[in-house]
C-alpha cells in the first residue's frame, strides 16, 4: 500500500492507498514547522494499516514555494555565466526585488565560453579565467555556486565540463548546471538554477524532516517527493533539485483528478477557498505552460502545468445583487464570516448550502439567501467559469470537466461550455492521492536544424537522453512510455529551426520488492 | 524632450501595440535599455525637423531571430561599437541615431546606443510599425540605398555590405546573421537630415510612448478605452482607429515557413456563432476578412488586444479561446503612396488580394 501526503498553506492532507482504492484519508492543520502537521496525519493514516504494510510514502510539498515567497531559508549563491564575448548586455539578477537579490547574492561571474544555436562553440573556456574564479569562490565561500552556459540546455558539455573542475576544486560546496534546471532563456535559466541553489540547505534539513518523522511512526520504506510534472523524485534529489516542486499543489490535484477517474484527456478544475484553478490533463499528465514563470517576483523558465486561476472558491465574495462573485474572498476566515456560520458576509459558500449542494454539519444557517438571488448567483459563477473553460479547452474540443477541491460543490449544474461535469468521490483529497501516483520521468529538448539532420532522428536521439534521464531518476527500464513530444517551431531563423523537447514517464522501479 | 528609464515600460508597451502581431518579447531589451537609461542619465529625442540638411543620420537595429537573443543576449556594446566602426567606414560623425521600425523590441535599441554614444535619436522610425524585409521600410521606399551598410556579431565580428539593390541587401544581411550566431546589430541606411525628413515615419517614439501611458493607466475593457484611442490616434501621423471585430479566438494555427511564422487566425463573433473574423498572419496581422469581404489590410495596422484589459496580443501569444478585439488603424500617409504600397500591398506578401484603404473598408462612425 502508498500513502500519499500533500502539505499545502493550510491543510496537509493525507491518504492510503490500496492499488486506485482509498482505504483511509485524513485532513489535519499545517504546522509551522510542517513536521508535527505531517506526522499528525501520518496517526491518523496508520491507525488503518500496520507500518510495515507501506511500500511508498510520497509528499507534495509547498515548502519551497513559500520559502521564496516569504524570503526565508534562502542561503547564498554564486552565479557563474559562460557567455563571453556575448551576454555582457545584463548581469545575473538583474530586475529581481531587492530583497531577493539581499537573501542570495554570493557574487557574479562572466567567463569566456559557450555555444551558438547551431551547435558551434561560441568560444572555448578560458584556463587563467578558470582558475581566477576558483580563487575567488575559495575566498567568497558562497553556499552554492550556479554555472549558466550559453545554450548548455541544448549543448550541456560545455557547461559540465566547467561544473567538473568547479567540484573538483571546491569539493564542498554544491556545484549546479542550469540545464538540468530550465531550459532555453539564459537569464530565466539562470534565475531559475540560483532560486533551486539558494534553496539546497533548505531541501536538506527538509529532506531529514520526512526521514525523521517517517521513521518516528515507523515506516521503513522509501519516500519520494511529487515534482512539477507530476512524477515523483527521490529524496535525494530533493536535496538537489528543490526548485522541482514549486508547482506541485497544482499538479497533485489534476494528476489526483486523473488517477479518481481513470480520464487521460480532460479540464480539471480544483476549487479552494479563493480560486478555481483550471488546468488540463493530456495523456494522464498536466498539460506543461510554454510562458515564462513568475516565481516570487523572478521570471523562470521552469516546466510548469499551464494553469488558469480564476477568483471563485468557497469564500469568494457575493454582491448584493447576485451579479459579482469574487475575486475578493474571506479566504480562511470562512468560519468566522460566512452567513451560514451566522456572519454577515455572503459568500459562495451561502450559496451552496441554501441550495442544499454543500451539507455543513455545524452551519448556524442553512438556507441564508433567498431562492430568486441563488438562481442569479448559479448564473454569474457559470458564466465566469463557461469563459474559463472555453479558454482552457485544447483546440475547442469538448472534453469531460473533472471537479476536484474542498469547492467542488460550489457549481452547479451538469456541464460546463459544453463539457460534462465529472464528479468523483473523495474529490477533496485529490491532491494527495495525485502525490501517491508512483511513477518518474525524464525530459531532454534540442535545436533541430532542417538542413542538417532529419527530424525523425533529432527525436530518436532526444528520446534516447529523455530515457536515460527517467531511468537515473528511478523509472523501471522495460515501463518506459514516451508521453510528449513537442515542437516549437523559432521564428525569424533563416534555416527552419525547430526546439524538439521529449517527455518520458516510467513506473518507479517496484519499490514493493525492497520492501519484501 | 528626454526619454529616461522611467519612460521604457510604456515605450515597449506602446511598441508591442505598433508590433501589429509581430516583433517579439521586448522584456529583455526594455530591461537593458532602463539600466542603460540610468547609467546616462536618459537620452535626447529630437524631432526630425530639427536636424539640419546636412547632418548623417544613421538608423541601426537588430537583423535575426530574436530567439537567439534570449541565450546571447542584446547588447548595449555591441550597438555602441557599431556606431564607431560605422563612422570610421563613413569617414563622418554621426549627428543622429533612428529606429528601423517603432513596433518590438528593436524599437529600443537605437535609445540605447544614441544614449551610450551621447547623440540624440531621432522621434520617428522607418515603418510606423513593424515590417519583416529591409525593402518595406520607408528610408528604402523614398530611395535611401540601405548600403554601405555594417553588421557586428556577438563577438565583435563586423561585415560590410555594398549591394546593387535593398532585395539583394537582405537576402546577404539575413545570410550573414545565420553565418554569425543568428542575431547581428546593423546600421544601414545612411542618409542627409535632408533624406531623412523626407523618409521617417515622424513623431512615432513620443507617440508609441503617449499610447503605452494610456494602455498602462486606463487598463481595461477596449470598448471603455476606445474613445481615448481614437483622440490619441486622431492626433497622430497615423490615420483613425477603429474596432473591427471582437470575439474569441476559435483556431490558430502557424508555421515557420522560410523564417517567417506563417498562419491563419479566426476569431467567433461573442454573440453570433457564424460572424467569423478571419486574419492571415506572416509575422505580424496582414488581413482581416469577415464573410470573405475584406476590412483592413496591410499596409494599414492591425493590431488584436485583450478585450477585458486592451493589452495588445502578439501572435505567438495567440491561443483558442482568448476573449479579443481587432482594431484597424489607417497607416501613416507616406505608405498611402503609390511606390509605399508597391513595397507593402498585400501581394508583396504572397497574397492575392488588391489594397483597399481602411478608410474605404470600413464605416466612418468614429
Amino acid at each position: 500500500m502508498r500513502i500519499g501526503l500533500d502539505v499545502g498553506g493550510t491543510h496537509t492532507d493525507a491518504v492510503l492507498m490500496d492499488g486506485t482504492t482509498v482505504v483511509a484519508r485524513t485532513k489535519a492543520t499545517t504546522t509551522a514547522d510542517v513536521a508535527s502537521g505531517i506526522e499528525a496525519a501520518l496517526r491518523v493514516i496508520l491507525a488503518e494499516c500496520d507500518p510495515a504494510a507501506v511500500d511508498l510514502l510520497t509528499i507534495g510539498t509547498t515548502q519551497f514555494t513559500n520559502a521564496v515567497i516569504e524570503r526565508k531559508q534562502l542561503s547564498k549563491v554564486a552565479a557563474v555565466r559562460v557567455c563571453l564575448p556575448a551576454g555582457r548586455g545584463l548581469m545575473p539578477r538583474s530586475d529581481w526585488p531587492e530583497d531577493l537579490v539581499k537573501s542570495t547574492d554570493g557574487g557574479s561571474y562572466l567567463l569566456h565560453g559557450g555555444h551558438l544555436y547551431d551547435g558551434r562553440e561560441l568560444a572555448p573556456l578560458d584556463d587563467a579565467e578558470v582558475t581566477a574564479l576558483i580563487r575567488s569562490l575559495n575566498d567568497a565561500k558562497p553556499a552554492a555556486v550556479i554555472v549558466s552556459c550559453a545554450f548548455s540546455p541544448t549543448q550541456p558539455a560545455l557547461e559540465m565540463a566547467l561544473v567538473d573542475r568547479l567540484r573538483a576544486a571546491l569539493p564542498d560546496t554544491p556545484i549546479c548546471p542550469s540545464h538540468q534546471i530550465g531550459g532555453l532563456g539564459l537569464i530565466e535559466r539562470e534565475n531559475a538554477a540560483i532560486l533551486n541553489a539558494a534553496l539546497l540547505a533548505f531541501a536538506d534539513r527538509v529532506a531529514n524532516a520526512f526521514t525523521g518523522s517517517s521513521s518516528r511512526l515507523g515506516l521503513r520504506c522509501p519516500v519520494y517527493v511529487s515534482q512539477n510534472d507530476g512524477t515523483l523524485i527521490t529524496l535525494e534529489r530533493l536535496r538537489h533539485y528543490p526548485a522541482l516542486t514549486f508547482a506541485s499543489g497544482p499538479t497533485n490535484s489534476i494528476r489526483g483528478a486523473w488517477a479518481l477517474t481513470g480520464l487521460s484527456d480532460a479540464i480539471v478544475i480544483d476549487i479552494g477557498g479563493t480560486t478555481s484553478d483550471i488546468g488540463v490533463l493530456k495523456n494522464g499528465f498536466p498539460r506543461q505552460s510554454n510562458l515564462v514563470i513568475d516565481v516570487g517576483g523572478i521570471r523562470t523558465n521552469f516546466r510548469m502545468p499551464d494553469v488558469l486561476a480564476t477568483g471563485l472558491g468557497g469564500g469568494s465574495l457575493v454582491s448584493d445583487d447576485g451579479r459579482t462573485c469574487g475575486p475578493q474572498s474571506v479566504a480562511r476566515e470562512l468560519r468566522q464570516k460566512a452567513l451560514c456560520f451566522g456572519g454577515d458576509v455572503m459568500t459562495l459558500t451561502d450559496i451552496a448550502v441554501s441550495r442544499g449542494r454543500l451539507a455543513i454539519s455545524d452551519a448556524a444557517v442553512t438556507s441564508p439567501v433567498t431562492e430568486a438571488l441563488c438562481d442569479i448567483v448559479d448564473e454569474t459563477i457559470l458564466a465566469k467559469l463557461n469563459a474559463a473553460v472555453d479558454q482552457m479547452k485544447p483546440g475547442g474540443a469538448i472534453l469531460p470537466v473533472i471537479l476536484v477541491g474542498g469547492g467542488a460543490a460550489l457549481v452547479p449544474g451538469d456541464n460546463l461550455a459544453g463539457c460534462p461535469i465529472v464528479r468523483p468521490d473523495n474529490a477533496d483529497v485529490a491532491n494527495a492521492i495525485g502525490a501517491s501516483i508512483a511513477q518518474v520521468s525524464g525530459e531532454a529538448e534540442m535545436l533541430h536544424v532542417a538542413s542538417k539532420q532529419s527530424r525523425s532522428e533529432v527525436v530518436e536521439l532526444v528520446t534516447a537522453r529523455a530515457e536515460t534521464a527517467a531511468v537515473s531518476a528511478g523509472a523501471a527500464a522495460d515501463t518506459l512510455s514516451t508521453i510528449n513530444v513537442e515542437a516549437l517551431d523559432i521564428p525569424y531563423m533563416a534555416a527552419e529551426t525547430t526546439r524538439i523537447r521529449v517527455t518520458v514517464v516510467g513506473d518507479l522501479d517496484d519499490p514493493s520488492k525492497r520492501a519484501s | 524632450m528626454k526619454i529616461v528609464a522611467s519612460d521604457i515600460d510604456d515605450l515597449a508597451l506602446g511598441a508591442v501595440f505598433l508590433a501589429t502581431g509581430g516583433g517579439g518579447d521586448p522584456y529583455l531589451p526594455a530591461l537593458i535599455a532602463k539600466q542603460t537609461l540610468v547609467q546616462t542619465d536618459g537620452v535626447t529625442l529630437i524631432a526630425p525637423e530639427a536636424l539640419r540638411d546636412e547632418d548623417f543620420v544613421v538608423p541601426i537595429g537588430g537583423v535575426g531571430a530574436p530567439t537567439v537573443s534570449l541565450e546571447l543576449l542584446p547588447s548595449v556594446d555591441e550597438a555602441s561599437q557599431v556606431l564607431d566602426r560605422y563612422e570610421r567606414l563613413m569617414g563622418r560623425s554621426i549627428a543622429a541615431v533612428a529606429s528601423f521600425e517603432i513596433g518590438g523590441g528593436n524599437s529600443l535599441m537605437p535609445l540605447m546606443a544614441a544614449a551610450v554614444r551621447g547623440v540624440p535619436v531621432v522621434d520617428g522610425d522607418g515603418m510606423g510599425r513593424a515590417f519583416p524585409e529591409a525593402q518595406m521600410m520607408s528610408y528604402a521606399i523614398a530611395g535611401v540605398t540601405p548600403t554601405p551598410a555594417l553588421a557586428m556579431d556577438y563577438a565583435g565580428n563586423t561585415a560590410t555590405f555594398e549591394t546593387a539593390d535593398t532585395v539583394t541587401y537582405e537576402h546577404h544581411i539575413r545570410a550573414f546573421a545565420a553565418a554569425a550566431g543568428g542575431m547581428i546589430t546593423v546600421a544601414e541606411h545612411p542618409m542627409s537630415g535632408a533624406e531623412l525628413k523626407a523618409s521617417v515615419i515622424s513623431g512615432t517614439v513620443s507617440f508609441s510612448l503617449k499610447l503605452g501611458q494610456l494602455l498602462r493607466k486606463q487598463r481595461g475593457p477596449i470598448n471603455q478605452l476606445m474613445p481615448a484611442l481614437r483622440a490619441l490616434f486622431n492626433e497622430s501621423v497615423y490615420g483613425a482607429i477603429h474596432q473591427i471585430f471582437s470575439g474569441k479566438v476559435a483556431s490558430i494555427s502557424t508555421r515557420t515557413v522560410g523564417g517567417y511564422d506563417v498562419g491563419d487566425l479566426s476569431i467567433q463573433d461573442f454573440h453570433d456563432p457564424n460572424a467569423v473574423c478571419s486574419i492571415t498572419i506572416k509575422n505580424e496581422y496582414l488581413v482581416a476578412m469577415v464573410d470573405g469581404r475584406p476590412l483592413a489590410m496591410v499596409p494599414d495596422l492591425i493590431v488584436i488586444v485583450d478585450a477585458e484589459t486592451a493589452a495588445p496580443i502578439n501572435a505567438e501569444r495567440l491561443h483558442y479561446g482568448q476573449r479579443v478585439a481587432v482594431l484597424a488603424i489607417g497607416a501613416p500617409e507616406f505608405y498611402q503612396t503609390p511606390q509605399a504600397l508597391a513595397a507593402t500591398q498585400p501581394r508583396c506578401f504572397g497574397i492575392d488580394l488588391d489594397y483597399q484603404a481602411l478608410a474605404e473598408l470600413v464605416p466612418s462612425d468614429n
